[in-house]
């Protein structure tokens, strides 16, 4: 800091101090009454034992830690997790990718089709899991009657109600809502890619695959690594699709942390456990937000 | 450099660049067998391309026709296009269907959290951005932190800390802990553009005898607006899509927004359609507003915004 010429720097130092402070007050307020307090106070509930309505908190030690990884409910909503996020980020982001390098070789209506791709990931994810129950509806549901309509009534399913394809069902939502993100990050990337690479291997005669894995896929690798962290972290956050379309059910088939954590603390009353499988998630998810943040840094820098 | 001068006009945004260099590296003797095949070739790109537009718009076309169905059409014929067009499903959900409660609801909890991210945020990432002050980097960190930590992890201590302080089931609670949930985003984000701006201008602006604060209101604020409208964009559509929120710190069900309430209103029952759909209409009308006027915005400040998940 150089500067202050006309006042001398010791009153700028102080002047951008006063006002320094002034300025971050009321977002530091915030942060430590609705963020660092309760953050803090959900280890202590992880060593508790607490209805949330009359009784004190006990102290169990470890004790929820305990039952936790001794709880088969919780291998099995981790499994359903692991699968989400498997082809949760695999699904959005092949498929984005293959869109938009369609995309961005399209002069006419690019804007048209990057709109549409788009849309779904501002909308709600309850509208989304409404709507989407619907075409999922056994009787009425738009699936059913099409399949039935073509000729294909054998391959009817109660998509939501039949434990073995209900997971699958809702990730195909999810997998719809997505994409579209996926589409407009890898389209910004590609227009960066160096056009002269892909031509000089063109005439060397690779194929439109071929260019895209050799070429193209390395010069953004960045931004597909990004992409797909994002996703990954995302996948151990999913909650509302999955609790509106399915609330977890049918017979648990698609619980899931956050649902079952949920579950434990305002169906079950059961504060303190439910904050421990919260802290799991936790667990899980930060290694991946690091590397984000990592990729992130390395990414604006390269940008600048 | 080429591609510029080889690209038909206008439409920067539009990363075109490779198809559009094709022209210049084309060998003059295998070019019109080429260009026989690029129009196949594109041809082949815009059915594949509209087909999976169709294939994403299918779901919200169903949602606006069967809205604005006549109720007997509805029954008669779910998924045709509309043969007749009434707001009558909408007039059920507004008033029957409580949405017009809903409604209002969601713009007290959106339209005050937005408001107070833009302002704390802006004046926060300034701040961190440009002020020498104590403690600087350890609370730009302790903010930061929340863009790490998932909502999971404090979720039921905060509802029994709302309890104790008497801001459960109060709009002021949602909208305290929805702001919150944005600053961390906010502060980085308007950081950066405090970050991008030249360091002459608060120079030449102390030369002139400027404080600081006014350095900081007068010339850096406007300077500035363009990240603060793609923020507010973004904090509007977070806080009216968000469901979770809502969900845990509203359990008395008469502040519900449209998210929970549209929840409520189709879980565990028989659903009649025409007014569900007009539910969900209505759920999505300001999104799909916001979305088609500021779509620059809303794509800026999602791009950023993923940071938060």
């Amino acid at each position: 800091m150089t500067s202050a010429i006309s006042l001398g720097p010791a009153v700028t130092r102080r002047a951008q101090a006063r006002l320094g402070l002034l300025l971050v007050l009321p977002t530091l307020a915030l942060t430590v009454v609705f963020f660092l307090i309760p953050l803090v106070t959900a280890f202590f509930y992880s060593f508790v034992d607490y209805d949330g309505i009359s009784e004190n908190p006990t102290f169990v030690g470890f004790g929820n830690f305990v039952e936790m990884f001794n709880d088969p409910e919780v291998w099995h909503a981790l499994g359903n997790n692991l699968v989400w996020i498997f082809f949760g980020t695999i699904g959005p982001v092949a498929i984005g990718f293959g869109i938009a390098v369609l995309l961005s070789g399209v002069k006419r209506g690019s804007v048209v089709y990057r709109l549409v791709f788009f849309f779904p990931y501002v909308l709600p994810g309850v509208a989304i899991a409404v709507v989407w129950g619907w075409i999922y509806s056994p009787r009425s549901g738009w699936l059913n009657q099409t399949l039935e309509a073509v000729g294909l009534g054998a391959l009817r399913h109660g998509w939501l109600g039949e434990p073995g394809i209900a997971l699958y069902a809702v990730l195909v939502t999810a997998i719809w809502a997505v994409t579209g993100f996926c589409v407009v990050v890898f389209l910004s990337a590609l227009g960066n890619v160096d056009p002269e690479l892909v031509d000089a291997a063109r005439i060397d005669g690779a194929n439109a695959m071929q260019r895209s894995w050799y070429v193209v896929l390395p010069q953004i690798m960045p931004v597909f690594l990004m992409v797909v962290t994002l996703t990954l972290i995302s996948g151990f956050g999913v909650f509302d699709i999955i609790y509106v379309m399915t609330a977890g059910g049918p017979a648990n088939s698609t619980n899931v942390l956050g649902i079952y954590a949920y579950q434990n603390a305002f169906t079950l009353n059961r504060i303190g456990y439910a904050t421990t499988i919260a802290l799991l998630i936790t667990a899980l998810s930060i290694p991946f937000a690091i590397a984000l943040n990592r990729l992130q840094r390395r990414l604006s820098l390269e940008g600048a | 450099m080429t591609t510029l001068v080889e690209r038909p006009m206008g439409r920067q945004q539009d990363p075109d660049g490779g198809e559009a260099h094709v022209t210049v590296t084309r060998e003059p003797v295998a070019g019109r067998r080429k260009s026989g095949r690029s129009l196949a070739e594109s041809l082949g790109r815009h059915t594949v391309l509209t087909v999976l537009a169709l294939f994403t718009a299918f779901p919200v076309l169903l949602i606006v026709s069967t809205a604005l169905k006549t109720p007997a059409d509805v029954r008669v014929n779910p998924f045709g296009l509309f043969s007749s067009f009434s707001f009558e499903n909408l007039a059920t959900a507004w008033t029957v269907g409580r949405f017009g409660e809903y409604a209002w609801n969601s713009v007290l909890l959106s339209v005050p959290t937005t408001i107070l991210v833009v302002l704390l945020s802006t004046a926060a990432g300034y701040a961190f951005a440009r002020l020498q002050f104590w403690g600087r980097g350890v609370l730009f960190s302790l903010i930061m932190l929340g863009l790490l930590v998932p909502f999971f992890t404090y979720m039921i201590p905060l509802y029994f800390e709302l309890k104790t302080i008497g801001l459960l089931d109060t709009l002021l609670g949602v909208i305290l802990v929805m702001t919150t949930g944005g600053l961390a985003f906010g502060t980085f984000f308007m950081r950066s553009f405090f970050l991008n701006l030249p360091s002459e201008l608060e120079q030449a602006a102390r030369v002139d005898g400027c404080s600081e604060f006014g350095i900081f209101w007068r010339v850096m604020l406007p300077l500035v607006r363009p990240g603060m409208l793609a923020l507010a964009v973004f904090m509007f559509l977070y806080t009216w899509n968000e469901f979770l929120i809502p969900l845990l710190y509203l359990p008395g069900g008469e502040l519900r927004p449209l998210t929970t309430g549209l929840y409520m209103f189709t879980a565990g029952r028989a659903i009649d359609i025409g007014p569900m759909a007009a539910g969900t209409l209505i759920t999505i009308l300001p999104v799909l507003l916001v979305f088609l006027v500021l779509q620059r915005q809303v794509t800026q400040g999602f791009l950023a915004g993923a940071v938060k998940g």
